[in-house]
Protein backbone atom coordinates (compact mmCIF):
# COMPACT_ATOMS: atom_id res chain seq x y z
CA UNK A 1 0.00 0.00 0.00
CA UNK A 2 1.31 3.42 -0.92
CA UNK A 3 2.12 5.56 2.08
CA UNK A 4 -0.02 8.64 2.59
CA UNK A 5 1.68 11.97 1.98
CA UNK A 6 0.30 15.43 2.54
CA UNK A 7 -0.17 17.61 -0.51
CA UNK A 8 2.89 19.74 -1.14
CA UNK A 9 5.21 17.35 0.67
CA UNK A 10 7.73 15.87 -1.65
CA UNK A 11 10.23 13.10 -1.06
CA UNK A 12 12.93 15.76 -0.59
CA UNK A 13 11.06 17.57 2.17
CA UNK A 14 10.30 14.22 3.84
CA UNK A 15 13.96 13.31 3.68
CA UNK A 16 15.04 16.68 5.06
CA UNK A 17 12.54 16.34 7.86
CA UNK A 18 13.78 12.83 8.68
CA UNK A 19 17.39 14.00 8.70
CA UNK A 20 16.52 16.88 10.98
CA UNK A 21 14.71 14.53 13.36
CA UNK A 22 17.65 12.13 13.37
CA UNK A 23 20.06 14.98 14.15
CA UNK A 24 17.84 16.18 16.99
CA UNK A 25 17.62 12.68 18.39
CA UNK A 26 21.40 12.26 18.31
CA UNK A 27 21.81 15.59 20.09
CA UNK A 28 19.24 14.59 22.68
CA UNK A 29 20.88 11.21 23.31
CA UNK A 30 24.21 12.92 23.88
CA UNK A 31 22.64 14.85 26.71
CA UNK A 32 20.63 11.96 28.04
CA UNK A 33 23.25 10.31 30.27
CA UNK A 34 23.91 13.45 32.25
CA UNK A 35 20.37 14.80 32.14
CA UNK A 36 18.70 11.52 33.07
CA UNK A 37 20.53 11.53 36.38
CA UNK A 38 19.85 15.24 36.87
CA UNK A 39 16.10 14.74 36.35
CA UNK A 40 16.11 11.82 38.76
CA UNK A 41 17.96 13.79 41.43
CA UNK A 42 15.67 16.79 41.20
CA UNK A 43 12.66 14.50 41.53
CA UNK A 44 14.29 12.57 44.36
CA UNK A 45 14.86 15.82 46.23
CA UNK A 46 11.13 16.44 46.21
CA UNK A 47 9.76 12.92 46.57
CA UNK A 48 10.15 10.46 49.38
CA UNK A 49 11.09 7.35 47.47
CA UNK A 50 13.34 6.48 44.56
CA UNK A 51 10.72 4.58 42.58
CA UNK A 52 8.45 7.62 42.35
CA UNK A 53 11.44 9.77 41.44
CA UNK A 54 12.31 7.39 38.61
CA UNK A 55 8.78 7.58 37.23
CA UNK A 56 8.84 11.35 37.37
CA UNK A 57 12.29 11.56 35.81
CA UNK A 58 11.21 9.28 32.97
CA UNK A 59 8.14 11.37 32.31
CA UNK A 60 10.22 14.56 32.41
CA UNK A 61 12.73 13.15 29.93
CA UNK A 62 10.00 12.00 27.55
CA UNK A 63 8.28 15.38 27.70
CA UNK A 64 11.51 17.22 27.10
CA UNK A 65 12.26 14.91 24.16
CA UNK A 66 8.86 15.64 22.61
CA UNK A 67 9.48 19.37 22.86
CA UNK A 68 13.20 19.35 22.20
CA UNK A 69 12.79 20.53 18.61
CA UNK A 70 10.87 23.57 19.83
CA UNK A 71 13.60 24.62 22.26
CA UNK A 72 15.36 27.51 20.54
CA UNK A 73 18.47 27.64 22.69
CA UNK A 74 19.64 24.09 23.25
CA UNK A 75 22.22 25.25 25.76
CA UNK A 76 19.26 25.99 28.05
CA UNK A 77 18.27 22.34 28.04
CA UNK A 78 19.52 21.55 31.55
CA UNK A 79 17.63 24.45 33.11
CA UNK A 80 14.56 23.48 31.16
CA UNK A 81 14.75 19.85 32.26
CA UNK A 82 15.28 20.87 35.87
CA UNK A 83 12.14 22.96 35.80
CA UNK A 84 10.07 20.22 34.13
CA UNK A 85 11.31 17.60 36.61
CA UNK A 86 10.73 19.84 39.61
CA UNK A 87 7.21 20.74 38.58
CA UNK A 88 6.29 17.15 37.75
CA UNK A 89 7.72 15.97 41.06
CA UNK A 90 5.68 18.55 42.96
CA UNK A 91 2.52 17.47 41.13
CA UNK A 92 3.33 13.83 41.74
CA UNK A 93 3.95 14.52 45.43
CA UNK A 94 0.62 16.29 45.79
CA UNK A 95 -1.34 13.53 44.08
CA UNK A 96 0.55 10.87 46.08
CA UNK A 97 -0.40 12.62 49.31
CA UNK A 98 -4.04 12.71 48.25
CA UNK A 99 -3.93 9.03 47.29
CA UNK A 100 -2.30 8.18 50.58
CA UNK A 101 -5.01 10.01 52.49
CA UNK A 102 -7.71 8.14 50.58
CA UNK A 103 -6.06 4.78 51.08
CA UNK A 104 -5.40 5.21 54.78
CA UNK A 105 -8.98 6.27 55.27
CA UNK A 106 -10.33 3.13 53.62
CA UNK A 107 -7.69 0.45 53.99
CA UNK A 108 -8.04 -2.10 56.77
CA UNK A 109 -4.73 -3.89 56.20
CA UNK A 110 -1.86 -1.52 55.66
CA UNK A 111 1.02 -2.84 53.49
CA UNK A 112 4.18 -3.96 55.24
CA UNK A 113 6.66 -1.06 55.21
CA UNK A 114 9.73 -1.55 53.06
CA UNK A 115 13.28 -0.73 54.16
CA UNK A 116 12.99 2.53 52.28
CA UNK A 117 9.81 3.43 54.13
CA UNK A 118 11.46 2.65 57.43
CA UNK A 119 14.38 4.90 56.51
CA UNK A 120 11.99 7.65 55.45
CA UNK A 121 10.09 7.31 58.65
CA UNK A 122 13.21 8.30 60.51
CA UNK A 123 12.17 11.15 62.75
CA UNK A 124 14.68 13.67 61.50
CA UNK A 125 14.07 12.73 57.90
CA UNK A 126 10.32 13.09 58.36
CA UNK A 127 10.64 16.49 59.98
CA UNK A 128 13.06 17.60 57.29
CA UNK A 129 10.58 16.57 54.60
CA UNK A 130 7.84 18.53 56.32
CA UNK A 131 10.04 21.56 56.69
CA UNK A 132 11.06 21.32 53.03
CA UNK A 133 7.42 21.10 51.95
CA UNK A 134 6.68 24.29 53.85
CA UNK A 135 9.30 26.23 51.88
CA UNK A 136 8.36 28.28 48.86
CA UNK A 137 8.97 26.56 45.53
CA UNK A 138 11.68 29.05 44.57
CA UNK A 139 13.62 28.50 47.79
CA UNK A 140 13.14 24.77 47.60
CA UNK A 141 14.52 24.53 44.08
CA UNK A 142 17.56 26.60 45.01
CA UNK A 143 18.17 24.42 48.06
CA UNK A 144 17.91 21.21 46.04
CA UNK A 145 20.18 22.38 43.25
CA UNK A 146 22.83 23.73 45.58
CA UNK A 147 22.77 20.45 47.52
CA UNK A 148 23.56 18.48 44.38
CA UNK A 149 27.17 17.48 43.82
CA UNK A 150 29.01 19.65 41.36
CA UNK A 151 26.57 22.54 41.43
CA UNK A 152 28.20 25.75 42.53
CA UNK A 153 26.19 28.87 43.29
CA UNK A 154 27.22 30.27 39.91
CA UNK A 155 25.98 27.19 38.09
CA UNK A 156 22.70 27.23 39.95
CA UNK A 157 22.34 30.91 39.10
CA UNK A 158 23.00 30.08 35.45
CA UNK A 159 20.47 27.23 35.45
CA UNK A 160 17.79 29.36 37.09
CA UNK A 161 18.77 32.49 35.17
CA UNK A 162 19.08 34.46 38.38
CA UNK A 163 21.79 36.73 39.74
CA UNK A 164 24.21 34.93 42.09
CA UNK A 165 23.20 37.30 44.89
CA UNK A 166 19.57 36.28 44.59
CA UNK A 167 20.48 32.60 44.68
CA UNK A 168 22.64 33.20 47.74
CA UNK A 169 19.94 35.09 49.62
CA UNK A 170 17.30 32.46 48.77
CA UNK A 171 19.62 29.73 49.94
CA UNK A 172 20.38 31.42 53.25
CA UNK A 173 16.74 32.17 53.82
CA UNK A 174 15.75 28.55 53.10
CA UNK A 175 18.42 27.15 55.39
CA UNK A 176 17.39 29.53 58.15
CA UNK A 177 13.75 28.49 57.82
CA UNK A 178 14.71 24.81 57.96
CA UNK A 179 16.85 25.33 61.02
CA UNK A 180 14.05 27.20 62.77
CA UNK A 181 11.67 24.32 62.17
CA UNK A 182 14.11 21.56 63.07
CA UNK A 183 15.55 23.03 66.29
CA UNK B 1 18.08 38.47 78.53
CA UNK B 2 20.60 40.60 76.66
CA UNK B 3 21.54 37.77 74.19
CA UNK B 4 17.99 37.47 72.81
CA UNK B 5 18.61 40.18 70.24
CA UNK B 6 21.42 38.06 68.73
CA UNK B 7 19.22 35.02 68.11
CA UNK B 8 18.33 35.93 64.60
CA UNK B 9 21.82 37.12 63.78
CA UNK B 10 23.27 33.85 65.06
CA UNK B 11 20.93 31.77 62.99
CA UNK B 12 21.61 33.86 59.91
CA UNK B 13 25.33 33.58 60.52
CA UNK B 14 25.07 29.81 60.79
CA UNK B 15 22.85 29.58 57.70
CA UNK B 16 25.07 31.79 55.56
CA UNK B 17 28.34 30.07 56.51
CA UNK B 18 30.01 33.39 55.94
CA UNK B 19 32.10 35.81 57.94
CA UNK B 20 30.53 37.06 61.13
CA UNK B 21 29.31 40.57 61.57
CA UNK B 22 31.85 42.65 63.56
CA UNK B 23 29.36 43.47 66.28
CA UNK B 24 28.28 39.82 66.62
CA UNK B 25 31.90 38.68 66.60
CA UNK B 26 32.71 41.05 69.47
CA UNK B 27 29.71 39.73 71.39
CA UNK B 28 30.71 36.12 70.80
CA UNK B 29 34.18 36.80 72.21
CA UNK B 30 32.51 37.73 75.47
CA UNK B 31 29.45 35.42 75.53
CA UNK B 32 29.98 31.68 75.85
CA UNK B 33 26.20 30.97 75.65
CA UNK B 34 25.95 32.54 72.22
CA UNK B 35 29.07 30.68 71.10
CA UNK B 36 27.33 27.46 72.14
CA UNK B 37 24.15 28.51 70.34
CA UNK B 38 26.09 29.28 67.16
CA UNK B 39 27.84 25.94 67.35
CA UNK B 40 24.56 24.04 67.80
CA UNK B 41 22.96 25.96 64.94
CA UNK B 42 25.88 25.07 62.71
CA UNK B 43 25.63 21.43 63.72
CA UNK B 44 21.93 21.41 62.95
CA UNK B 45 22.50 22.99 59.56
CA UNK B 46 25.29 20.58 58.83
CA UNK B 47 22.91 17.71 59.63
CA UNK B 48 20.30 19.22 57.37
CA UNK B 49 22.86 19.61 54.59
CA UNK B 50 24.06 16.04 54.85
CA UNK B 51 20.51 14.70 54.89
CA UNK B 52 19.66 16.79 51.85
CA UNK B 53 22.83 15.78 50.03
CA UNK B 54 22.19 12.11 50.76
CA UNK B 55 18.71 12.42 49.35
CA UNK B 56 19.52 14.58 46.34
CA UNK B 57 22.72 12.88 45.24
CA UNK B 58 21.26 9.42 45.19
CA UNK B 59 21.85 7.68 41.87
CA UNK B 60 19.05 5.98 40.02
CA UNK B 61 19.15 2.19 39.96
CA UNK B 62 21.39 0.71 37.22
CA UNK B 63 18.57 -0.30 34.90
CA UNK B 64 17.03 3.17 34.86
CA UNK B 65 18.95 4.56 31.90
CA UNK B 66 18.36 1.42 29.83
CA UNK B 67 14.64 1.66 30.58
CA UNK B 68 14.68 5.32 29.62
CA UNK B 69 16.33 4.56 26.26
CA UNK B 70 13.75 1.87 25.60
CA UNK B 71 10.94 4.30 26.31
CA UNK B 72 12.55 6.86 24.01
CA UNK B 73 12.83 4.41 21.14
CA UNK B 74 9.18 3.44 21.64
CA UNK B 75 8.34 7.11 21.54
CA UNK B 76 10.29 7.55 18.33
CA UNK B 77 8.47 4.73 16.55
CA UNK B 78 5.09 5.81 17.86
CA UNK B 79 5.40 9.49 17.14
CA UNK B 80 5.10 9.68 13.33
CA UNK B 81 1.86 7.72 13.42
CA UNK B 82 0.45 9.74 16.24
CA UNK B 83 1.50 12.92 14.42
CA UNK B 84 -0.44 11.82 11.38
CA UNK B 85 -3.47 10.94 13.43
CA UNK B 86 -3.40 14.40 14.97
CA UNK B 87 -3.00 16.03 11.57
CA UNK B 88 -5.98 14.15 10.18
CA UNK B 89 -8.03 14.87 13.29
CA UNK B 90 -7.10 18.56 13.04
CA UNK B 91 -8.08 18.73 9.38
CA UNK B 92 -11.41 17.02 10.11
CA UNK B 93 -12.09 19.42 12.97
CA UNK B 94 -11.28 22.39 10.73
CA UNK B 95 -13.71 21.12 8.08
CA UNK B 96 -16.46 20.66 10.65
CA UNK B 97 -15.89 24.15 11.99
CA UNK B 98 -15.97 25.64 8.49
CA UNK B 99 -19.20 23.77 7.72
CA UNK B 100 -20.71 25.06 10.94
CA UNK B 101 -19.69 28.68 10.67
CA UNK B 102 -19.73 29.32 6.91
CA UNK B 103 -23.54 29.82 6.66
CA UNK B 104 -23.43 32.15 9.63
CA UNK B 105 -20.64 34.24 8.15
CA UNK B 106 -22.29 34.25 4.75
CA UNK B 107 -25.60 35.41 6.20
CA UNK B 108 -23.84 38.19 8.06
CA UNK B 109 -22.04 39.29 4.92
CA UNK B 110 -25.21 39.36 2.86
CA UNK B 111 -27.05 41.29 5.56
CA UNK B 112 -24.17 43.76 5.65
CA UNK B 113 -24.44 44.18 1.87
CA UNK B 114 -28.19 44.61 2.24
CA UNK B 115 -27.62 47.43 4.69
CA UNK B 116 -25.40 49.17 2.19
CA UNK B 117 -27.97 48.95 -0.61
CA UNK B 118 -30.82 50.50 1.36
CA UNK B 119 -33.35 51.77 0.67
CA UNK B 120 -34.80 48.87 -1.31
CA UNK B 121 -38.31 47.53 -1.68
CA UNK B 122 -38.60 43.81 -1.40
CA UNK B 123 -41.14 42.10 -3.62
CA UNK B 124 -42.29 38.93 -1.92
CA UNK B 125 -43.24 36.06 -4.20
CA UNK B 126 -46.90 35.31 -3.62
CA UNK B 127 -48.86 32.80 -5.59
CA UNK B 128 -51.99 33.99 -7.34
CA UNK B 129 -51.21 37.66 -7.28
CA UNK B 130 -50.24 39.63 -10.36
CA UNK B 131 -46.91 41.37 -10.46
CA UNK B 132 -48.48 44.81 -10.71
CA UNK B 133 -50.79 44.16 -7.78
CA UNK B 134 -47.85 42.95 -5.71
CA UNK B 135 -45.87 46.02 -6.61
CA UNK B 136 -48.72 48.29 -5.63
CA UNK B 137 -49.34 46.45 -2.40
CA UNK B 138 -45.69 46.47 -1.47
CA UNK B 139 -45.38 50.11 -2.18
CA UNK B 140 -48.45 50.65 -0.06
CA UNK B 141 -49.80 53.46 -2.19
CA UNK B 142 -53.55 53.67 -2.08
CA UNK B 143 -55.60 55.29 -4.73
CA UNK B 144 -59.31 55.59 -5.50
CA UNK B 145 -59.11 52.73 -8.00
CA UNK B 146 -57.06 50.63 -5.70
CA UNK B 147 -59.75 50.68 -3.02
CA UNK B 148 -62.24 49.45 -5.60
CA UNK B 149 -60.46 46.16 -6.16
CA UNK B 150 -61.98 43.78 -3.62
CA UNK B 151 -60.71 40.57 -5.23
CA UNK B 152 -57.09 41.65 -5.30
CA UNK B 153 -57.25 43.23 -1.87
CA UNK B 154 -58.60 40.09 -0.30
CA UNK B 155 -55.72 38.07 -1.78
CA UNK B 156 -53.00 40.46 -0.66
CA UNK B 157 -52.48 41.11 3.02
CA UNK B 158 -52.05 44.67 4.17
CA UNK B 159 -48.38 45.71 4.16
CA UNK B 160 -46.83 48.68 5.89
CA UNK B 161 -46.92 51.76 3.71
CA UNK B 162 -43.87 53.04 1.94
CA UNK B 163 -43.77 56.77 1.54
CA UNK B 164 -43.22 58.14 -1.94
CA UNK B 165 -41.22 61.37 -2.25
CA UNK B 166 -43.56 64.38 -2.71
CA UNK B 167 -42.30 65.27 -6.18
CA UNK B 168 -43.03 61.73 -7.42
CA UNK B 169 -46.40 61.27 -5.78
CA UNK B 170 -48.44 62.60 -8.67
CA UNK B 171 -46.68 60.50 -11.28
CA UNK B 172 -46.89 57.48 -9.06
CA UNK B 173 -50.58 57.96 -8.45
CA UNK B 174 -51.12 58.04 -12.23
CA UNK B 175 -49.13 54.85 -12.59
CA UNK B 176 -51.10 53.16 -9.84
CA UNK B 177 -54.37 54.29 -11.38
CA UNK B 178 -53.32 52.95 -14.75
CA UNK B 179 -52.34 49.59 -13.31
CA UNK B 180 -55.48 49.41 -11.24
CA UNK B 181 -57.63 50.13 -14.29
CA UNK B 182 -55.95 47.31 -16.17
CA UNK B 183 -56.51 45.02 -13.20
CA UNK B 184 -60.18 45.96 -13.10
CA UNK B 185 -60.53 45.14 -16.76
CA UNK B 186 -58.68 41.87 -16.30
CA UNK B 187 -60.87 41.05 -13.34
CA UNK B 188 -64.01 41.73 -15.33
CA UNK B 189 -62.82 39.47 -18.16
CA UNK B 190 -61.79 36.61 -15.88
CA UNK B 191 -64.75 36.69 -13.48
CA UNK B 192 -67.78 34.78 -14.82
CA UNK B 193 -70.79 37.08 -14.84
CA UNK B 194 -73.87 34.84 -14.50
CA UNK B 195 -76.48 37.47 -13.97
CA UNK B 196 -74.80 40.03 -16.08
CA UNK B 197 -75.58 40.54 -19.75
CA UNK B 198 -72.73 41.89 -21.72
CA UNK B 199 -73.62 43.65 -24.92
CA UNK B 200 -71.08 42.53 -27.41
CA UNK B 201 -71.03 44.10 -30.83
CA UNK B 202 -69.59 42.39 -33.82
CA UNK B 203 -69.01 45.66 -35.58
CA UNK B 204 -65.43 46.57 -36.34
CA UNK B 205 -64.28 50.03 -35.40
CA UNK B 206 -64.74 52.45 -38.21
CA UNK B 207 -61.75 54.35 -39.44
CA UNK B 208 -62.12 57.35 -41.66
CA UNK B 209 -60.22 57.31 -44.97
CA UNK B 210 -56.69 58.51 -44.91
CA UNK B 211 -55.47 60.87 -47.59
CA UNK B 212 -51.83 60.64 -48.45
CA UNK B 213 -50.59 63.82 -50.03
CA UNK B 214 -47.42 64.33 -52.04
CA UNK B 215 -44.44 65.73 -50.33
CA UNK B 216 -44.55 69.44 -50.88
CA UNK B 217 -41.06 70.80 -51.22
CA UNK B 218 -39.64 73.85 -52.82
CA UNK B 219 -37.59 73.54 -55.98
CA UNK B 220 -34.28 74.23 -54.35
CA UNK B 221 -35.04 71.98 -51.32
CA UNK B 222 -36.22 69.19 -53.67
CA UNK B 223 -32.95 69.35 -55.61
CA UNK B 224 -30.96 69.25 -52.44
CA UNK B 225 -32.93 66.24 -51.23
CA UNK B 226 -32.34 64.42 -54.51
CA UNK B 227 -28.62 65.13 -54.27
CA UNK B 228 -28.49 63.74 -50.74
CA UNK B 229 -30.52 60.57 -51.33
CA UNK B 230 -29.43 59.94 -54.91
CA UNK B 231 -33.02 59.29 -56.06
CA UNK B 232 -34.04 60.76 -59.39
CA UNK B 233 -37.59 61.48 -60.40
Amino acid sequence: MQEFTWPGRTAETELASDLEKAALRREFEQRLEECGTLAFRVARGVLRNAADAEDVAQEAILRSYRRFARLRDHSRFRAWLVRISFRLALDHGRSARRREQRETAWATDLPTPTAEDIAASNEFGRRLQEAMAALSEKSRLVLLLTSMDGHSLEEVAEILRLPVGTVKSRLHSARKQLAEKLR
Amino acid sequence: MTCDKYDNALLLAAASNGELDAKLARHLERCSTCRMTLRSERELLSRIDSALRAQVNEDPRPGFMAQLRLQLSKELTARPGSDRVWHVAGAALALVLIAMFYPLVNARRSSAQGDLQKPTIKVPQRAGVTQSARAIEDLGVRSRHHSKRPAVQSAVPQEPEVLVPPDEQKAFAQFVACVARRDTIAQAVVTPAANKIVNMTTELPRVSSVDIADLQLGRARQKEWIDQTGISE
